[in-house]
C-alpha cells in the first residue's frame, strides 16, 4: 500500500479562526495534532475580510482579517501544529477515521479525537427562491469579496445588495471605494442583519439607502442582470401590491445569511440541532459521536470570529484531553438538556453534564429589544441572570454560569424578557 | 444643549453614545453616555469635529502568488480625506515578495499615516506549487 | 462560403442531437444550428428527466408509438454512450375512488400499448414501495425509468461532433428559404445550406416553419416550473411520485422524481405564457408546487430547496382546449426534404432516439443512398464516469495515475480538477460556465457554486490565463465580470 492509514491523536478539520484556535490549544495541551485545510492558505474566510474589526477580544486590538489569521497561524505553527493544506476531508467516519484528498494523493488518518471546525457557507439564491430570470450577475456577497479581494476581480458597475448581514454591508462599502455604484441594500426584516457599527461607516457614510422591510420580488435580464424589482413585505413577509419600484443595476449581491457547513458530520451520524443548523454538542462541545468536537461557524453561526476562536480554544482543549485519556466521560443520564425558552433562538451547548460546575452559554434572542434580561433557570431556581441594553438577533449573547450544585434534571432553560 | 446619537465604529460593540454638548462640541462640553469604555467619548468628538475611519483596501503586486496584497492606513485618517487616499494607494505597484507590516505608501493623503500591509505574498515560482 | 450539407438540423435539443448522432453513423454532411450557446440549453435540460413506461399515451397516437420504441433505443444508446439512467420505476396514487378508476384507465391504456407488468396496488403496499406515501391505491409502473437529460442530450450532441457534424452554436436561424436545389437557413449572423432539413426548433419549429410553410400551426408556450432539492430527500426516494392524471391537464400534473444526481424534482407546474423565452420562476409558483408535493408524499422535509427552473413545453393546443396534441411530423409535397417536428412535448425527451431512427432510415434514407459507416469509421464518445460515484479503492488508484483528480474543486457534487478540465474540452468548443457546469456538475449542487465558483476562477486564471471577461455564464451575452479591479498601467 502507498498510502498506509496514519494515526495522530487529534485532527483539526478546518483552518480558519476556530479551526486554528484549536488546533492550538490542543497541541499546548501536549496532543499530536493535525490541522487540515482545503486551501492553500491557513486563515480561512479571514484572508478575504481586508477590512478591521477583528481581534479586540482576542488581542485588545483592532486588526484585519488577514492580520487576525496571521497571529493565530504563527502561534498554531509555534505550538507544534502540523498543518496540511490544500487538503479536502471527503470523509468522516464515527470511528473517527478520515479520507483526505490532495493533488496526486488520497490518504487515511485515523485519530483520537476529531475537531469539526469546517466553517459555514452562504444562503444562495437557490434556497430563497428570488423569482424572475437567472441572468449572470447574482453573487453571494462572500463569493463577491473573494472575487474582489482576492482575484483581482471587478464584478459589476451597478449594485444592489439583498440582506442586510455584515458581509454584504462590507462589501457596499467595498465595491463604492473601487469605483462601483451601489444603488441600495434591501433587508426584509424591520431591522438590519449586520452590526450597527457596519451600518454607520459602510452605508451612512456613503448615503447608501438602506430599505428595511423590503425584497426583491423580481429579478430582471435573461443573460446579465438588467435590473431588480424591489417591494415592501408585510409582517410575515409576503410582497405588500403596488409597493414595487425598480433599480436598475447590473449586479445583485445576496447577504441572506450563513448554514453551517455539517455534510461531513452528517457522514458520521452526527446529530444536527435544527435550530443551529449545526451539531448538538455538550459543555465540553463533544457531539453525539464519541470524540468528536464542534466549534465555530460549523457549530453556530457567530457574529465575530474572536468567539469563534474562543470556542475553537476550548474545544480544542477538550478534543486533547479526550486523545490524551485525560477526559471524563459523562454517561448520557447525567446529562441534563439546555433549551432556548421566551425569546431566544437557540443556545449552544444543547446539553450539559449534571455536574458541571461552569458553563459557558451562546446563545441569541429572536427579536431586538432595549433593556432585555436574560435568565437561565433550572427547574425553578434561577441560575444566572444578565441585563443587556440593548439585545439584537445580529450580536450573539455568551453568559457563564457558575454553581456548585448539580442540576436539576429537568435541565436548563434560557430567557429573554 | 445639542444631542445627537452616535454609533461608534471603533470596535463590534457599536456602543449607541448619547451625545450632548453645549456651544461648540470639546473636550469639556461634551457629555456621552451610553459607552462602555473610555475610547467611546473621544470617538464621539472625533465624531463631531472630524470624522475618522481605517481605510482598508487592495494592492497590486507583480510577481507574486496572489495578484493582490491587502493594506491599511495604519491608524484612522480624517474621513475627508478617505478617497484621496484610496487613489493614491490606487496608483501603488508593490513587488513581490511582501510582508505584512510592509509600508507600502509613506504619509498617505498628506496626513502623516502610513500605508501597510495586512496581506502580503510570497514570490510566484513559476514552476510547480 | 459554407458548403451544402447533405442534412441540416435546426435546434440542437434532444431531438436534434439524436438526430445528429444517429445520422453521424453514415457517411453524409450534417450541420447543426443552434441558437443559444450551447446544446440541450432550453426544454431538453429543463424537463423531469423520466423515462416514460407508455401508459399516458392514447394506443394508436405517435406519442405512443414513438414513446414504446424510444424507451428500448434510449437504454440501449445511455449504455452504449454511458449515461446513467436507471429504470426505478413510478407510482400513480390515487387519494379518492374517481381516482382509483383512473389508475384502471391508464393501466389498460398502458396494456393496450404494450406495457409489461403494471398492477394496481393497496395504499398499504404503495407505502411499503415508498415510504410516505399516502394512497388509498396506486398503479406501480415498474417500466419508468430516470435519465439525466442533459447528460444525454450532451452525450448524443458531443458524440456526433466527434463522429464530423459541425455545429453552429449561438447561431439562430430566422427563416427557411427555398433555392436552387437546396434550403437555405437564414440565421441571424450567416445562411446555413442543406439538402435536407429538419426543423426541430422547440418551440420555435412552428414559426420556423411558417417562413416557409403558412399553414403551419402556431404553437403555445406552456411553462413548468421545478424545484430541486437537496440530496438528503434523495436518499428517502427510489422511485417517482405521480398524482393521478386531472381530465385536461396539460401535464402530468405536479410529480416528485428522483434524479440521476441524486437530487429530487418538484414540478412541474403548468402555465401558458406569451413569451417562449420564459425562463422565469415565480415565488407564488414554488409554495404551490412544495404543498402539491407534500399532499403525495408526506416524508417530504422542509426548506431543501437548493435550485428552481423553468422549461416551456410546445403545446399544439391552446389553453382553451387544454390537453395534449400529437406530434407532428410534417412535410408537405412542395417541400419533400423540409421536415418539421413540431409539438414535441412530454415524452418527447423518452421518444427522442425512436424519432430520429424514424426520420434518418424510414424518410431520409429511402431517398438517399447514405452509405452506413464501418466500426473502424465510427469514434464513440463514451460519457465520462464520475469520480465522485467510484469504489474508494479505485479513487486512490485514479488519483495516484491522474494527481488533478485528487483536487476536488466542488464540493457538494464531488467534481475533480481534471473533471472539470475534460469539461472545459469539450469537443463543441463551449468555453461557457454553463457548459462547465452541465457536464461536471459543478455548481449544480446545493451551494450554487459558492465553494467551486472562485476555484473554477482561478484555475481558468491560472493555468489558462483567461482574464475577467472571459468568464460568460452561458455565452457572449452573458458576461460574468467587468474586468481588472486593479490593473498594472493604472494611473
Amino acid at each position: 500500500m502507498v498510502d498506509s492509514t496514519r494515526e495522530t491523536d487529534v485532527v483539526v478539520i478546518g483552518g480558519g479562526p476556530a479551526g486554528l484556535a484549536a488546533a492550538t490549544a490542543a497541541a499546548n495541551e501536549g496532543a499530536d495534532v493535525l490541522l487540515v485545510d482545503r486551501n492553500v492558505q491557513l486563515g480561512g474566510i479571514l484572508n478575504q475580510c481586508i477590512h478591521d474589526g477583528f481581534g479586540l477580544h482576542a488581542f485588545g486590538k483592532i486588526l484585519t482579517g488577514p492580520e487576525f489569521a496571521d497571529r493565530y497561524v504563527r502561534e498554531a505553527l509555534e505550538a507544534g501544529v502540523t498543518a496540511c493544506t490544500d487538503t479536502l476531508v471527503s470523509n468522516l467516519s464515527r470511528n473517527r477515521e478520515i479520507i483526505c484528498t490532495t493533488s496526486g494523493k488520497r490518504s487515511r488518518i485515523r485519530a483520537k479525537s476529531i475537531v469539526l471546525a469546517m466553517g459555514c457557507r452562504e444562503r444562495t439564491r437557490g434556497m430563497i427562491q428570488i423569482p424572475g430570470t437567472r441572468p449572470a450577475g447574482v453573487y453571494t456577497a462572500g463569493m463577491a469579496q473573494w472575487l474582489t479581494n482576492m482575484a483581482n476581480i471587478r464584478i459589476g458597475q451597478r449594485v444592489v445588495i439583498l440582506g442586510s448581514g455584515d458581509i454584504g454591508l462590507i462589501m457596499a462599502r467595498r465595491l463604492t471605494w473601487e469605483g462601483a455604484e451601489v444603488s441600495a441594500v434591501i433587508e426584509k426584516l424591520p431591522y438590519p442583519s449586520g452590526l450597527a457599527r457596519n451600518i454607520t461607516q459602510c452605508l451612512e457614510d456613503y448615503d447608501i439607502p438602506l430599505y428595511l422591510s423590503h425584497s426583491v420580488s423580481y429579478i430582471h435580464g435573461r443573460d446579465r442582470v438588467e435590473a431588480v424589482t424591489v417591494a415592501k413585505v408585510d409582517e410575515v413577509g409576503e410582497f405588500i401590491r403596488r409597493s414595487e419600484f425598480r433599480i436598475p443595476c447590473d449586479t445583485l449581491l445576496l447577504s441572506v445569511g450563513l448554514i453551517p457547513e455539517n455534510e461531513l458530520s452528517r457522514q458520521a451520524g452526527i446529530q444536527i440541532d435544527p435550530a443551529t443548523s449545526g451539531a448538538s454538542v455538550d459543555e465540553r462541545y463533544m457531539t453525539n459521536v464519541e470524540g468528536i468536537f464542534s466549534c465555530g461557524n460549523v457549530l453556530h453561526i457567530h457574529d465575530l470570529a474572536d468567539w469563534a476562536a474562543e470556542e475553537g480554544d476550548r474545544a480544542g482543549r477538550s478534543a486533547a484531553a479526550f486523545a490524551l485519556g485525560g477526559y471524563r466521560s459523562s454517561n448520557a443520564a447525567a446529562r441534563v438538556p439546555i433549551s432556548a425558552g421566551d425569546g431566544v433562538r437557540y443556545v449552544v451547548p444543547q446539553s450539559a453534564d449534571r455536574s458541571t460546575q461552569e458553563l459557558l452559554l451562546s446563545f441569541r434572542v429572536t427579536a431586538p429589544r432595549d433593556e432585555a434580561t436574560i435568565c437561565v433557570n433550572a427547574g425553578d431556581s434561577s441560575l444566572a441572570t444578565k441585563k443587556l441594553r440593548r439585545a439584537h438577533p445580529a450580536s450573539m449573547v455568551q453568559m457563564s454560569v457558575a454553581t456548585d450544585h448539580p442540576f436539576d434534571e429537568s435541565g436548563l432553560e434560557v430567557r429573554s424578557t | 444643549m445639542t444631542t445627537r446619537i452616535v454609533t461608534c465604529i471603533l470596535c463590534p460593540n457599536g456602543c449607541e453614545l448619547e451625545v450632548g454638548y453645549q456651544g461648540e462640541p470639546s473636550e469639556e462640553t461634551l457629555h456621552v453616555d451610553g459607552n462602555r469604555c473610555p475610547k467611546g467619548k473621544h470617538y464621539a468628538l472625533d465624531e463631531l469635529l472630524d470624522p475618522k475611519r481605517t481605510l482598508t483596501t487592495s494592492v497590486l503586486v507583480l510577481g507574486g502568488e496572489q495578484p493582490l496584497i491587502s493594506v491599511k492606513t495604519a491608524t484612522p485618517i480624517s474621513r475627508a480625506l478617505v478617497s484621496k487616499a484610496r487613489s493614491e494607494i490606487q496608483g501603488a505597484v508593490a513587488r513581490a515578495p511582501v510582508a505584512i507590516g510592509d509600508v507600502i505608501l509613506a504619509n498617505v493623503a498628506g496626513t502623516g499615516v502610513d500605508v501597510v500591509v495586512t496581506r502580503g505574498t510570497h514570490l510566484r515560482h513559476e514552476h510547480g506549487k | 462560403m459554407k458548403p451544402t450539407f447533405d442534412v441540416v438540423i435546426i435546434g440542437a435539443g434532444v431531438v436534434g442531437s439524436a438526430l445528429a448522432r444517429h445520422l453521424t453513423r453514415f457517411a453524409c454532411s450534417v450541420a447543426v444550428v443552434e441558437k443559444e450557446s450551447d446544446v440541450g440549453m432550453a426544454a431538453s435540460a429543463r424537463n423531469s428527466g423520466v423515462i416514460h413506461a407508455g401508459i399516458n399515451y392514447k394506443p394508436g397516437t405517435l406519442r405512443a408509438r414513438f414513446c414504446m420504441e424510444g424507451r428500448r433505443l434510449l437504454t440501449q444508446l445511455c449504455e452504449e454512450l454511458n449515461v446513467p439512467y436507471s429504470i426505478c420505476g413510478k407510482l400513480v396514487v390515487a387519494m379518492c375512488e374517481e381516482e382509483v378508476s383512473e389508475l384502471e384507465r391508464l393501466k389498460a391504456q398502458g396494456e393496450a400499448n404494450g406495457v409489461p407488468d403494471l398492477r394496481i396496488i393497496s395504499g398499504v403496499e404503495a407505502a411499503k414501495l415508498q415510504p410516505g406515501i399516502e394512497a388509498i391505491a396506486a398503479l406501480h409502473v415498474p417500466t419508468s425509468g430516470i435519465v439525466s437529460p442533459y447528460a444525454l442530450t450532451l452525450a448524443m450532441a458531443e458524440d456526433s461532433a466527434v463522429n464530423g457534424a459541425n455545429f453552429y452554436l449561438a447561431t439562430e436561424a430566422v427563416g427557411i428559404e427555398h433555392q436552387h436545389n437546396c434550403y437555405a437557413i437564414h440565421t441571424k449572423s450567416d445562411t446555413v445550406r442543406g439538402r435536407w432539413i429538419i426543423n426541430c426548433a422547440g418551440i420555435h419549429s412552428g414559426r420556423l416553419a411558417q417562413s416557409i410553410d403558412s399553414e403551419a400551426p402556431d404553437l403555445y408556450p406552456c411553462v413548468g416550473e421545478y424545484l430541486l432539492l437537496d440530496k438528503q430527500v434523495g436518499e428517502k426516494l427510489s422511485m417517482s411520485i405521480y398524482p393521478a392524471p386531472q381530465a385536461d391537464g396539460a401535464g402530468l400534473g405536479v410529480h416528485i422524481t428522483p434524479t440521476m444526481d441524486g437530487n429530487v424534482l418538484l414540478g412541474p407546474s403548468n402555465e401558458y405564457v406569451s413569451d417562449p423565452e420564459t425562463r422565469c420562476c415565480t415565488g407564488s409558483t414554488a409554495n404551490r408546487l412544495l404543498e402539491e408535493a407534500k399532499t403525495l408524499w408526506s416524508d417530504l422535509p422542509p426548506q431543501v430547496v437548493i435550485g428552481a427552473y423553468a422549461g416551456v413545453r410546445s403545446k399544439q393546443t391552446s389553453p382553451e382546449v387544454g390537453g395534449f396534441g400529437d406530434f407532428l411530423f410534417r412535410r408537405t409535397p412542395n417541400h419533400p426534404q423540409l421536415i418539421h417536428l413540431i409539438g414535441i412535448e412530454s415524452p418527447g425527451l423518452t421518444a427522442a432516439p425512436a424519432i430520429a431512427r424514424h426520420i434518418v432510415d424510414e424518410i431520409i434514407r429511402n431517398e438517399e443512398p447514405f452509405k452506413p459507416k464501418t466500426a473502424e469509421e465510427i469514434s464513440l464518445r463514451r460519457w465520462p464516469l464520475r469520480f465522485d460515484e467510484l469504489p474508494e479503492k479505485e479513487k486512490e488508484r485514479l488519483v495516484r495515475e491522474i494527481p488533478d483528480h485528487g483536487d476536488i474543486v466542488c464540493r457538494c457534487e464531488g467534481v475533480t480538477k481534471h473533471e472539470i478540465l475534460q469539461a472545459l474540452n469539450n469537443p463543441l468548443g463551449v468555453r461557457t460556465l454553463a457548459g462547465i457546469k452541465y457536464r461536471s456538475r459543478a455548481m449544480m449542487g446545493r451551494c450554487n457554486g459558492g465553494y467551486c465558483l472562485p476555484r473554477i476562477v482561478d484555475i481558468l486564471q491560472q493555468e489558462y490565463g483567461w482574464e475577467p471577461t472571459a468568464f460568460q455564464l452561458r455565452g457572449p451575452t452573458s458576461p460574468m465580470f467587468v474586468g481588472r479591479l486593479l490593473e498594472e498601467d493604472h494611473g
